[in-house]
Formats: C-alpha cells, structure tokens, sequence
C-alpha cells in the first residue's frame, strides 16, 4: 500500500473526505429549512457576509444549499454504486467463474447494454419510471451494472486462471466455497478501484439528471438543479452557477484523485 | 477476411439484441400511446378503436416483430410530438450532431495527443505534472458546467459566439460552424482531459522500451526518436480510448444540445424522453446504440490498419 502520502493521495482524501464530512455534519449547523427559506428582498445578492456565497433567484442561502447539495449528492452515488454492485458482482462473478455458453450468453447482453451511453440509458430508465429520488438512484446504478459486470468477470476470469485456484480445485472446494473464499477477495482491489471511480461517475450523472430535468425533483437542494436554475440569471449573477459548479468538481476531482492512488497502489498491472 | 465476417456476425447478433433491449425498456413505460394521442379525457371506445388499429392490443412479440420490420424497411413510424415522420426527422437532427461530435473529437485530439506526448517526454518534471493536473482537472468538470463557463465567457461577456441555437452547414457554413463551436468545445474538453491521460500513459510505456533506447543510440534526432517510433506505437491504445469515447460522446450530447439549444440527436432524444413520445424515444436511443457499436467497430478495424502487427483475418 504505497503512495498514500503522495500529494495526490493527500489532496484527494482530504477532498473526499471533506465533502462527506460536510454531508454528514451540515444537518447539525445548518438548519435544513435555511436552505428552502426564500427571502424576497435578498434575491441574487453576491456573495456578502451575511451570504458568504450569495444567495440564488428566490432569495435562498447557497451556501446552505450547497451544502444540503453534498448530501443529496453522495446519498444518491452511494445508493447508486450499491444497487450496480449489487447487479454487477454477482453477474461478473457467475460468467467469469463458470465461463463456456453462461459467460458467451451474459457477455453477448452486457456488450449490448453497453452500446448506450450510460447516461442515455440512466436517462431513459428515469424517464420511463417517472423522475424522483428513488428512481434516479435505480437509474443510475442500473445504468452502470454493465461496467462493473464487465471488470468483474475479467477479473474473475483471471483469477480462475492463479495456481490457488486449482490447487483449492484439486483439494475439493466447492464451487460456493471457490468463490467467497479464493475469488472475492481476489478481485477486491480492482473492485475498490472500479466503486471510486463509479462514484465520480455516479455524483457527475446526478447532476446531469437533475439538471435536465429528469433526476432529483426541487425543492430538494441537488447541485444539478442549482446549475440548471442558473442558466437564466447567468449574466447578471454567475455566482449562481460557479458555487454549485465548484462543488461538484471539488467532488469528482476528489475521488478522481483518489481513484488513480487506489490504481497505483493495488493493481500491480497499471504500475 | 475471416475476420471481418466473423465481426459482422457479430454485430448482427449485438444490433438485434440492442433492438430487444431497446423495445424492452420503452414497453415498461406506464403509459399508453392511444391515451397519448387523443389525451386523458377522450372516450373509451375511440381510445380501445385506436389500440386496435395501432396493434397494441396484439402480444409484445407480435408488436416487437412489426416495429423491427418497419426499422428494416425504412419505415419508423411517426412521432407523437413532432407529427411528423421519424426517418427524416432522425436523418436530419443526425447531422447537426454529426458536426459538433466531429468537431468535438477533432479539438480533443489536436490537443490531446501533443499534450500526452509532452507530458511524457517530461516524465514527472514541472511539464507532466500541470498537463496531468490539466487534464486531472477537466475530467472533473461536469461538461455541462464547462458549457455554462464557455457561454459565460465567449457569449455573454465577449461576444464572439452566439450562446443558442443551430445552423444547417448547407445553407450558411460559417454560421453553422460558428454555432456548433461552444457545444464542441463542452464536449471535447473534457474528451481531451481523458485522451491526454491515455496518452500520456501510452507514451510513456514505448518510451521506456528497447527499441526506443536503441534508436537514441543510432543518433536519430529526437523529434523522429519521439513522433516516428514512439508515438506511432502509442497511436492504437488512445485511438481506441478515443473510439470508445464516443459512446460518452453521444451520452453528452443529450446534456450539451439542449444546453445550447442546438438542435440534433441528443436534443431530439430529449424531447422525446420529456414528452414520453414512446415511437421517437425507440428510434432515437436505438440510432445513438447502433452508431456507438460502429463507431466501435470501425476504430477496431482502423486499429488494425494502423498496426501492422495485428493481421486481420
């Protein structure tokens, strides 16, 4: 487990380590009803000391809603990355380990699915159930089960390959046994590094989502919704749309980072 | 040519089963396209005539197989928003992306692969370092948020480009390329941010090899040592990176088009989400698939052009 003192690996824990810190602690400090409060007379102030980030077109305190946003945020990539890994996992495993006509017959749906951009199926699959939190969560982590299938079984189709595998063979394990014990824990770092990375893709398709509409409904506080509500008062009040935006590159960037040190300290390939 | 057929097969295989996927999800959908047409309040039996002539009363197969026959035949069926006819609708919004997807791969490579190079002929030095934060950076910028930056920036403060909207290039280029420049930019910034990561990292595993010490040794200038033997080696991986990437392409668009009101597929395709125009939402996710797996496709069968070494067939 080297390079975690690498400057990258600091920025980026202390990025994403922040960020959740905020999403965790914000319900303590800010009263969740400061971020929906709507002050007529304070309506797209700049950023000022009673508003240290303004406040955007119904009067509402960014900062407060960029802070609420954290959480919407990693709630729903958290949930997301749940829902596809618990797809996922289990297919990959399944057409990795036993192979021959499961593996081809899985493969061929996946090499399909994944022919959609995935945020165009995330998009669709929202569209189809009807936009709200619960469905942008099933959304997204279906939308990305196809990846994480697909580096799954590669994995597991290497591991099959290993020495320890045929001699657990030869001893007699069993299938079920094989794969919880010898299996699992061998694709676990790529597992790791591939869930860091399905974040950042993850808190990226919410606010994309919800920016067009089809995500996160309002009045709930979701950075894509800010942005989205921006885009008319853009000239006259750009801090309406850099705060949100701000906070989503910080995210991303953060687990961006930490995803190329999970890299480098677990996959011996990518050295 | 062994090769080939074999692919094609396979394509076969993976379009019909994009078309299954495809009708799949859309049938999920809660709501009723009869009930689309004549509206909420219209009158049990027109609603239960119009079903009936639609065919949407027959088995899902039987439905499924009229929709595949009408895609092969050319005949796409019609959209409930646009009342107008979904092939030349789906032709025409098609070039209007085709020119900013160009646009946006061509700005990501110009930039990237000279980018990447630098960054790994200045392996962990001050060079590699800002062109890998660059790049680190622009990969974690939403490209909608980088859309909003650029119109803050070229329309609403300086002026240069127009914010909105979409020219067809046989009536004016210049205009046509004018309007499609920011939504390009939008999404080849962040393509250039992955593609320069990939080369960088190409690049710098041929740089370490024998053949390249060997060719230093020999004398060869630099910039032969480094653009001839290096990169000609690196080019496969990132064109196939860059080849994959235009499934995120045809992802973005959805967001970028109707950021800018540029009128092509993905804007189209989000229309039809929007207003659950069940024909046109089929025809369009299934467009965007099937050119995605070629595109694939045909990176894959350039890849082998560009390297002798994989023989095709």
């Amino acid at each position: 487990m080297r390079g975690f003192l690498s400057p990258k690996a600091v920025i980026g824990l202390t990025l994403v380590g922040g960020v959740v810190l905020v999403a965790l602690l914000a319900p303590l400090f800010i009263a969740p009803e400061r971020a929906t409060q709507m002050v007529m007379t304070a309506r797209l102030q700049p950023p000022s000391l009673a508003y240290p980030l303004g406040t955007d077109q119904l009067g509402r305190d960014l900062l407060a809603r960029v802070l609420l946003g954290a959480q919407t945020s990693l709630m729903i990539a958290v949930s997301a990355v749940g829902i596809s890994i618990a797809l996922g996992l289990p297919l990959g495993i399944v057409s990795g380990y036993f192979g021959g006509r499961i593996d081809n017959a899985l493969m061929r749906v996946i090499d399909a699915l994944l022919a959609f951009p995935a945020l165009l199926l995330a998009l669709t699959i929202s569209a189809v159930l009807g936009p709200n939190l619960q469905n942008t969560i099933i959304a997204i982590g279906v939308a990305f089960t196809p990846f994480l299938a697909r580096i799954v079984r590669g994995e597991a189709l290497r591991v099959v390959q290993m020495p320890y595998v045929e001699a657990a063979r030869a001893s007699g394990t069993r299938d079920g046994a094989m794969i919880v014990r010898h299996i699992l824990p061998n694709i676990m770092p790529a597992l790791i590094v591939q869930t860091t990375i399905s974040l950042a893709f993850a808190v990226l398709a919410e606010a994309a989502l919800s920016f067009l509409g089809l995500g996160t409904q309002p009045p709930m506080a979701s950075w894509g919704l800010m942005i989205q509500a921006s885009r008319q008062f853009l000239d006259i009040a750009p801090w309406t749309a850099l705060v949100p935006g701000a906070a989503l590159a910080i995210t991303i960037l953060g687990l961006n980072l930490l995803g190329d040190v999970l890299r480098d300290a677990l996959d011996p390939r990518s050295r | 040519m062994a090769y080939l057929l074999t692919r094609l097969v396979s394509v076969a295989i993976t379009l019909a089963l994009i078309s299954v996927i495809t009708f799949a999800i859309t049938n999920v959908l809660p709501g009723d396209v009869a009930m689309m047409i004549m509206g909420t309040q219209s009158n049990p039996e027109a609603l239960e005539g119009l079903r009936r002539s639609l065919g949407l009363n027959d088995p899902l197969v039987v439905q499924y197989g009229r929709w595949v026959g009408g895609i092969l035949t050319g005949d796409w069926g019609t959209s409930l928003l646009f009342r107008e006819p979904i092939g030349p609708l789906i032709a025409q919004k098609a070039v209007a992306s085709g020119l900013i997807v160009v646009l946006a791969m061509s700005i990501a490579l110009a930039l990237a692969i000279p980018l990447g190079v630098w960054a790994a002929r200045h392996r962990d030095r001050w060079q590699d370092t800002s062109a890998s934060s660059a790049a680190l950076l622009g990969l974690s910028m939403p490209d909608f948020f980088i859309g909003i930056m650029l119109i803050l920036l070229f329309a609403a403060s300086l002026g240069w480009l127009p914010s909105s909207g979409f020219v067809d290039p046989a009536q004016d280029f210049i205009a046509a390329v004018r309007h499609a420049l920011l939504p390009a930019l939008a999404l080849g910034l962040g393509l250039m941010a992955h593609l320069t990561r990939m080369t960088r990292s190409a690049m710098i595993g041929i740089l370490n090899q024998d053949f390249i010490r060997v060719a230093r040794a020999k004398g060869l200038p630099e910039r032969t040592v480094v653009w001839g033997y290096g990169l000609r080696n690196a080019i496969g991986p990132v064109m196939t990176v860059a080849g994959l990437q235009v499934g995120y392409l045809f992802g973005s668009i959805i967001v970028i088009e109707s950021l800018f009101s540029y009128t092509g597929m993905g804007w189209l395709t989000y229309q039809a989400l929007l207003n659950r125009d069940i024909p046109l939402i089929q025809a369009s996710i299934f467009v965007i698939a099937a050119v995605v797996m070629l595109a694939n496709l045909v990176v894959d069968i350039l890849y082998r052009v560009v390297d002798p070494r994989i023989r095709l067939g």
